[in-house]
């Protein structure tokens, strides 16, 4: 774990990650609040507010007694949300190199098309 | 919001009732019951053997009992170290005892009280045990040698229930007496001590002087023998009430540092 | 959110010495709190206070809204773990532990047993003999057997080597996982133990430098680095705990951050380096993080 940041969102974004991979998938049971705290060694509290994030935001649902889930379609949104931050992070800083060196859109797409290949 | 998902209800706790702590206090000093029931009774049976297997050489280097003073082992002194042992034990009650009942979250009016409770016990226990080996050393002629080792300075003459209150108020005298002085000790430490000790030496040496100057040395001799063993042991049971009175003012502002 | 005890204005005096200067802070039912602060900070002498085996000079105590000197209602629904736990001469580890289950009403006896063959306590050894690691683990069965609803740990792991500490932290979490209670942790230790709790409070000299939530408090200050007219531009009116120059560059340490502050003095050119829990408390301590990361 990361000291620097709040541990809630760091174990908001590792079960974001398991789901994005497929290792939690859509409808499957989410560890207990109990049994994150234990693996991770942290606070219950610091854990469930980690889960309370995913769950507000759609993430994960909670049935009454029995836990929480994945929800249907959550990797999806997921991924559209990631590809939206990878945009704002990464392709605009790009952009913005890009332009100070003097490079066109297609000298640029020649050098992703490079990289990716 | 209650961190936790699943969690067993607890129920709330239940404090127990004054009687109830004050017990668990007595009992706390014989959580190891060894040193203050067991051992003063091995120590006390060496003592008596030692004694006797003595008296018994005595006897028979001398040929017989009717060769000897009538009261040669009338004048043994050596059960008297039990007062002296319940005086540490009484030291230890506070120094040692009490901060270690603090940690457990015992309130110190508990703590004070309860070990009250203890010292009544011990006493009322260790005078009957006495006072039973008195009977016996009475019923036996004084194991056969004529030895008074459970009652000696005369006492085998007065009646047993006097041999048991002289036992039971001096041990109870014991026990506070070493309380409240190691009650000075853990309220104030070495200073504590200082100040005690010079004071208790000024007034022994100052009760000396009024005596001596006052030429009353014969009054005070008189009273001691023209009043009763039984007197005299009642009349120590006020002075260890206040006694017992001054550790508890002490304690009660004691802290376990 | 219902408060376990509520500290106002409290003072310590020994002689000259101030070990606790009016200090005010509240401890929140069912959390885990940690005491932090260096060696000789006042943290044993606040839970002293706090368990009533010691007097305060001045100021209030209210543990479920009640006076906690010589209150048995109180008292017996606490458990204080002190390092330097005093013991009686002839107590065997087992005497420690059979006394135990007559002052705390909710001892569990299995608990007991299962933590001491888990800490591998010598429960027949005398208390004067044992390690002080062995006293430590002593104390911590105690801790947790008891279950009382406020437990204090004061340096519980005093003589404990890295192992038998995570497996104190797993006992920890499991405890407080099955049956939440309140629990004050005071150590040294912030690295390993701040991920444990909720909420801290750093003492510092004997006064409270700081009373946060430790998600608030994670990731709050950050070492800022730029142009020296832009550093001091931000750090105007903020709460700067360190700062050095070299030629025009400038770098400061600031508390009390938030993500807009963070993105505001990137955009303004600065370089953000977040900075750990464990720094921020050092430095609000006033020692050289290098001194104690040593």
């Amino acid at each position: 774990m990361d000291d620097s940041r709040p541990l809630f969102q760091q174990i908001a974004e590792q079960l974001e990650a398991q789901i994005l991979d497929g290792s939690l998938a859509e409808e499957s049971a989410v560890p207990s609040i109990n049994a994150l705290a234990a693996f991770h060694r942290i606070n219950p509290a610091t854990a469930l507010k980690g889960v309370t994030q995913l769950v507000d935001a759609g993430v994960l649902y909670k049935r009454r007694g029995v836990g929480m889930f994945v929800a249907p379609g959550a990797r999806e949104r997921l991924r559209a949300q990631r590809s939206e931050e990878f945009s704002a992070e990464y392709v605009r800083p790009l952009v913005v190199h890009a332009r100070a060196l003097g490079l066109s859109a297609a000298q640029v797409h020649i050098m992703i098309d490079k990289e990716m290949s | 919001m209650n961190p936790v998902a699943h969690t067993e209800q607890v129920a709330p706790i239940h404090v127990p009732s004054p009687a109830q702590r004050l017990f668990n206090v007595s009992r706390l000093h014989v959580a190891n019951p060894y040193p203050t029931l067991v051992v003063p009774w091995a120590i006390t049976a060496v003592i008596f053997g030692l004694n006797i297997a003595i008296a018994q050489m005595v006897v028979s280097a001398a040929g017989g009992t009717s060769n000897l003073d009538a009261d040669a082992f009338q004048y043994n002194g050596g059960i008297t170290w039990i007062v002296v042992f319940m005086l540490v034990v009484g030291v230890q009650a506070m120094s040692l005892t009490f901060p270690f009942a603090l940690g457990f979250g015992v309130t110190r009016k508990d703590f004070y009280w309860g070990s009250t409770l203890y010292f009544v016990g011990l006493s009322v226990l260790y005078a009957t045990g006495l006072t039973l080996l008195s009977w016996l050393e009475r019923a036996t002629d004084g194991w056969g040698i004529d030895m008074a080792f459970f009652q000696p300075w005369g006492l085998m003459e007065n009646p047993l229930s006097t041999v048991w209150l002289l036992y039971a108020t001096s041990l109870l005298g014991a026990f506070f007496v070493g309380a409240a002085t190691s009650a000075v000790w853990v309220r104030w430490r070495a200073i504590g001590m200082y100040v005690f000790f010079s004071a208790l030496a000024i007034i022994v040496v100052g009760a000396g002087w009024l005596i001596t100057s006052t030429n009353s040395w014969a009054k005070v001799g008189e009273f001691f023998t023209s009043t009763s063993i039984e007197a005299l042991a009642l009349w120590s049971l006020p002075f260890t009430g206040i006694v017992a009175l001054v550790g508890y003012t002490l304690i009660r502002r004691a802290t376990s540092r | 959110m219902s408060t376990a005890i509520e500290v106002a204005g409290l003072t310590k005096h020994y002689g000259q010495v101030t070990a606790v200067d009016d200090v005010s802070f509240a401890i929140p039912e069912g959390k885990i709190t940690g005491l932090l602060g260096r060696n000789g900070a006042g943290k044993t002498t606040l839970m002293s206070l706090l368990t009533a085996q010691e007097f305060a000079t001045q100021g209030t105590i209210r543990v479920w809204g009640e006076d906690p000197v010589e209150n048995a209602a109180v008292l017996s629904r606490m458990c204080f773990i002190k390092e330097s736990q005093v013991y009686p001469d002839s107590f065997k580890g087992s005497h420690v532990l059979r006394s135990a289950q007559w002052f705390f009403p909710r001892w569990d006896v299995e608990l007991a047993q299962e933590l001491v063959d888990l800490f591998g306590v010598p429960t027949n050894r005398p208390v004067k003999k044992m390690s002080r690691g062995q006293r430590s683990m002593l104390g911590v069965v105690i801790g947790f057997a008891s279950r009382a609803d406020v437990t204090f740990f004061d340096e519980p792991y005093a003589g404990l080597d890295a192992v038998a500490r995570k497996r104190f932290y797993d006992v920890l979490l499991e405890q407080y996982s099955e049956s939440p209670r309140t629990v004050v942790l005071s150590t040294h230790l912030i690295d390993e133990a701040s991920h444990l709790l909720e909420q801290v409070l750093v003492v510092h000299e004997g006064s409270l430098v700081i009373d946060a939530n430790v998600d608030d408090l994670r990731g709050s200050a950050a070492t800022l680095v730029g142009r020296a007219s832009d550093v001091d531009l931000f750090a105007t009116g903020r709460d700067v705990l360190d700062r050095s120059h070299i030629g025009g560059i400038a770098s400061v340490t600031i508390a009390g951050l938030n993500d807009a502050d963070k993105a505001l003095a990137a955009s303004a050119g600065l370089e953000v380096s977040t900075v750990s829990l464990q720094e921020l408390i050092v430095r609000r301590t006033g020692a050289n993080p290098a001194e104690e990361a040593a």
